[in-house]
């Protein structure tokens, strides 16, 4: 054995370890270099949306904000993590019955897991995204939306959660979730608002997204964050947790469902 | 009829030097050095028509990457060679309508799918006539007897049925020359029988040259005629399988069981192999001594309950082979 | 021992005329063997395709979204945008279901596993290519006719220029991705810059090339040549401008050529993994 000294130590382990995350590395660059299209492409296009109307703001969204928008939204849907890969998992192994009994300790554990691994990825690729919006269209003037971000974020997260959870529940019927996942995935896109603003829908679009949960996820965190809707702060925030709740309440009632089911059949 | 013909065959790796530590990769990254590693160092060789040889030398001594460079996969860095009249790496297609290759590790069935639909598409690539391709096929079911998981996807078998078809495949268009890159690893010993007996009858019947590579003393011994031992890239023998046992034969393996603890044994050009109790594994050097000195040292001192005196694995032979070589290049 | 050229009779009609028509039979036998190899897995074949459906609609939504608000995008209208996705998804349909190894080329080279398309009598590159089929690209293919019936014109003439403008951009895709994957001859695994590569082809054909200008549009008719797919919808199918047409031939040519070229200059480089198998 050769015997090191304690800083030479620490030194090479220190090596070993950020070598071992240049898994981590490659992954984050993909992830860059994902997030730098996107947002080049979403700024030509943009650019020629205002030339074209000619006008400096759309329905109320300047083009900066509009790309700092953008920046907030991918942000948020590229770090959740897939939760039907877990769950689907757990299911098929009959270890969702057994391991936690009750509906609540299972739900909070997963919340747990769930929450700080997003904390992570959403603090990285805030960050990220920055860089490339300070670099592509400059600074965000800087307002109290921003402040009310972390809150909206915690509350837009816990809603996807919930509604994560209720599509990988579904394992206890179907063969398969990750389809289920993906759709789902593509309605944040979509009628989420992760793409445009919902108030840039039709009419009727806008009405029916407001009677959805998809909107609380990642368009109500983005606006505030931008300094659009500064007045209706505390009515999202409400209605976040509204939603929360009562997806809350099918999961639960779905998960109890769920293992009995699988009790009845013997896993 | 020359099968094989090499000369001066080379084949010069370009490999990346890799730095030390951190700093280092990161320098390679965006400065590569390169080294220059020889892994054919210029072989000569001639394989006849019909014949069987095994191409054998230690892990990296350049085996596969010769059979390579001989089925047209690699192009050497110089050097000719022919193969059944043809340059592999200039008349690669055509040469490939003649011969077959095997390896071991690159499986050329669809892992989904079962055999025969692999068979079929093999009838496609090398351009069978209908009519000869449904006789070959029947046949090479029949003699490697795998009537019962033709239709079972390849991923299903185990190794050992995996290996039948794989050989069955590269035969299917009956070609001269049958290339084999460690065909049995990973078998089990009634397995590897099997497959040698097979591969052995396919050169009795119709002509096919056999070249193989091997880690499987088995294979050498139970297969083919000519041995062609290659270390660190150069030729090293090249003669029958009997000559290189004789030459290399030096050592006999004992195995005693005594009716006491020998204790500690010292006899000169003995060496304790292994020793559990009264049961013992001596390794006799007959260049120093004789098994009956032995014994009756031995039985001097001992009383013997049982004793079996056999030649070493072939195993054995050839790792000898190369420490014999590794010496001598170490004194010149 | 035998002396080979007396007794051997070889089963094998290469020699024979009609090679064209045998190379034929041996493609379709590997594209059939393809297929029959994504029917294994029958539910999930479904599902695949079903998720890259979903996938290409997500996007029309939201087009038909942003045309709704905004009636013109320099001089684009709906029709063109779904065109565009239309010559797009069915290039890169055509490249994943039929050369579905052409991105993943980097890959093989850098590992090894050209060994085997290497001891077969076939065109390397032709059989390399064509032993894979992705599954779920088939969605991609059954979306690009979809938009086409449903956007496109139906007319002789209509579905000829969409014809020429699946062949053109299929074109581009493959022979694109073959340049990007022989990277690995010279330059180790390249799989990650291979793959970001042809995801930026990708993405730039997804887009009107009316929003690009400058250095950004330069790019797309040079070193990320998406743009001869993007505007096939305004150049092509609307009405037929020349001097694109003669640049999209050229550029699908020029890149075959290239391809190919890179391709068997690089098989002389290739180490069959043994690169690996060094490294000390």
């Amino acid at each position: 054995m050769i015997s090191l000294s304690k800083p030479a130590k620490y030194v090479f382990i220190g090596k070993i370890t950020l070598r071992n995350q240049l898994a981590y590395v490659f992954d984050f660059m993909v992830r860059s270099v994902f997030l730098l299209l996107i947002l080049y492409i979403f700024m030509q296009l943009w650019q020629s949306t205002f030339a074209g109307e000619g006008t400096s703001t759309i329905n109320g969204y300047t083009f900066k904000q509009m790309m700092w928008y953008l920046v907030f939204t991918e942000s948020m849907v590229l770090a959740t993590p897939s939760l039907s890969t877990r769950i689907e998992e757990e299911v098929k192994s009959g270890d969702v019955a057994f391991k936690l009994i009750r509906p609540v300790s299972f739900l909070a554990f997963h919340y747990a897991e769930y929450m700080s691994e997003v904390a992570i990825r959403y603090a990285i690729n805030l960050i990220l995204g920055s860089a490339i919006g300070l670099l592509l269209v400059g600074p965000l003037p800087v307002g109290v939306g921003l402040a009310w971000l972390p809150i909206m974020a915690i509350g837009g997260f816990t809603v996807n959660f919930m509604l994560g959870m209720l599509v990988a529940l579904s394992a206890f019927w179907v063969e398969e979730t990750r389809g289920l996942e993906f759709v789902y995935n593509k309605i944040l896109f979509t009628i989420g608002g992760m793409l445009m603003p919902l108030e840039l829908f039709p009419e009727s679009l806008q009405r029916i997204g407001q009677w959805l949960p998809f909107q609380t996820v990642v368009y109500f965190p983005a606006r505030t964050a931008v300094g659009m809707h500064l007045g209706e702060i505390t009515g999202a925030i409400a209605t976040q947790w509204l939603w929360v709740v009562l997806i809350g309440l099918m999961v639960w009632l779905l998960y109890r469902k769920g293992v009995r089911k699988l009790n009845v059949n013997g896993g | 009829m020359r099968s094989i013909q090499v000369d001066r065959l080379e084949k010069i790796f370009q490999v990346k030097k890799k730095q030390e530590g951190l700093a280092g990769s990161l320098k390679s990254l965006f400065r590569p050095q390169y080294a220059n590693k020889a892994a054919v160092e210029g072989i000569t060789f001639t394989v006849e028509q019909g014949e069987t040889v095994a191409f054998l030398g230690p892990n990296g001594a350049g085996k596969s990457t010769t059979i390579k460079m001989l089925t047209g996969i690699l192009h050497p860095s110089s050097g000719t060679a022919e193969v059944l009249g043809c340059c592999p790496w200039t008349e690669r297609s055509k040469l490939a309508y003649r011969i077959g290759s095997v390896f071991g590790q690159k499986s050329q069935l669809w892992y989904h799918l079962p055999p025969i639909d692999t068979f079929e598409l093999m009838s496609r690539i090398y351009e069978l006539r209908r009519e000869d391709y449904k006789q070959r096929r029947d046949n090479l079911i029949e003699r490697f007897e795998l009537g019962p998981y033709l239709n079972t996807p390849v991923r299903k078998l185990s190794l050992g049925e995996r290996m039948r078809c794989e050989i069955a495949a590269s035969l299917i268009h009956r070609p001269q020359a049958l290339f084999l890159d460690e065909p049995t690893i990973g078998l089990d010993a009634v397995v590897k029988q099997r497959i040698r007996e097979l591969i052995l009858e396919m050169n009795r019947e119709e002509g096919t040259t056999i070249f193989l590579t091997s880690h499987d003393a088995g294979d050498v011994e139970k297969l083919c005629d000519r041995a062609i031992v290659i270390n660190h890239g150069g030729l090293v023998f090249n003669g029958q399988v009997e000559i290189m046992k004789q030459q290399f034969l030096t050592h006999k393996t004992v195995q005693l069981v005594l009716e006491d603890d020998p204790g500690n044994l010292v006899l000169e050009g003995v060496a304790v192999l292994s020793s559990s109790g009264s049961r013992l594994t001596l390794s006799v050097d007959t260049g120093l001594t004789t098994i009956e000195s032995v014994l009756s040292a031995l039985m001097a001192s001992h009383r013997i309950v049982d004793v079996t005196v056999q030649d070493p694995p072939m195993e054995d032979i050839i790792t000898r082979m190369y420490g014999t070589f590794v010496a001598k290049e170490a004194v010149t | 021992m035998l002396t080979a050229d007396e007794s051997y009779t070889g089963i094998s009609g290469h020699d024979q005329p009609g090679k064209l028509r045998r190379l034929l039979r041996f493609v379709t036998a590997s594209w059939r063997l393809n297929l029959a190899g994504a029917m294994e897995f029958r539910f999930s074949f479904l599902l695949t395709v079903g998720t890259m459906i979903v996938n290409n609609i997500v996007w029309i939504i939201f087009w038909g979204m942003y045309f709704k608000r905004f009636p013109v995008l320099n001089g684009w209208t709906l029709q063109d945008v779904m065109m565009m996705w239309a010559a797009a998804s069915g290039g890169f349909g055509i490249m994943s279901v039929f050369f579905g190894n052409a991105t993943r080329l980097a890959n093989l080279i850098a590992t090894g596993q050209l060994d085997v398309y290497l001891a077969q009598p076939k065109p390397v590159l032709l059989n390399v290519l064509i032993s894979r089929m992705s599954v779920s690209a088939i969605g991609d293919l059954l979306f690009a006719l979809f938009i086409f019936i449903g956007f496109g014109d139906v007319s002789p003439v209509g579905i000829v220029k969409f014809a020429a403008a699946l062949l053109i951009s299929s074109m581009i895709f493959i022979f694109f991705c073959v340049i990007a994957g022989c990277l690995s001859f010279w330059l180790g695994n390249t799989e990650g810059l291979s793959f970001q590569l042809f995801n930026a082809l990708l993405v730039f054909a997804t887009y009107p090339t009316a929003i690009f200008k400058g250095f950004g549009r330069l790019v797309l008719f040079t070193v990320i040549p998406a743009g001869f797919i993007s505007s096939m919808p305004v150049s092509l199918i609307r009405e037929i401008d020349m001097p694109f047409l003669y640049g999209a031939v050229g550029m699908a040519a020029g890149l075959c050529a290239g391809g190919i070229l890179l391709f068997y200059r690089g098989l002389r480089r290739y180490t069959s993994g043994n690169m690996m198998g060094l490294r000390r």
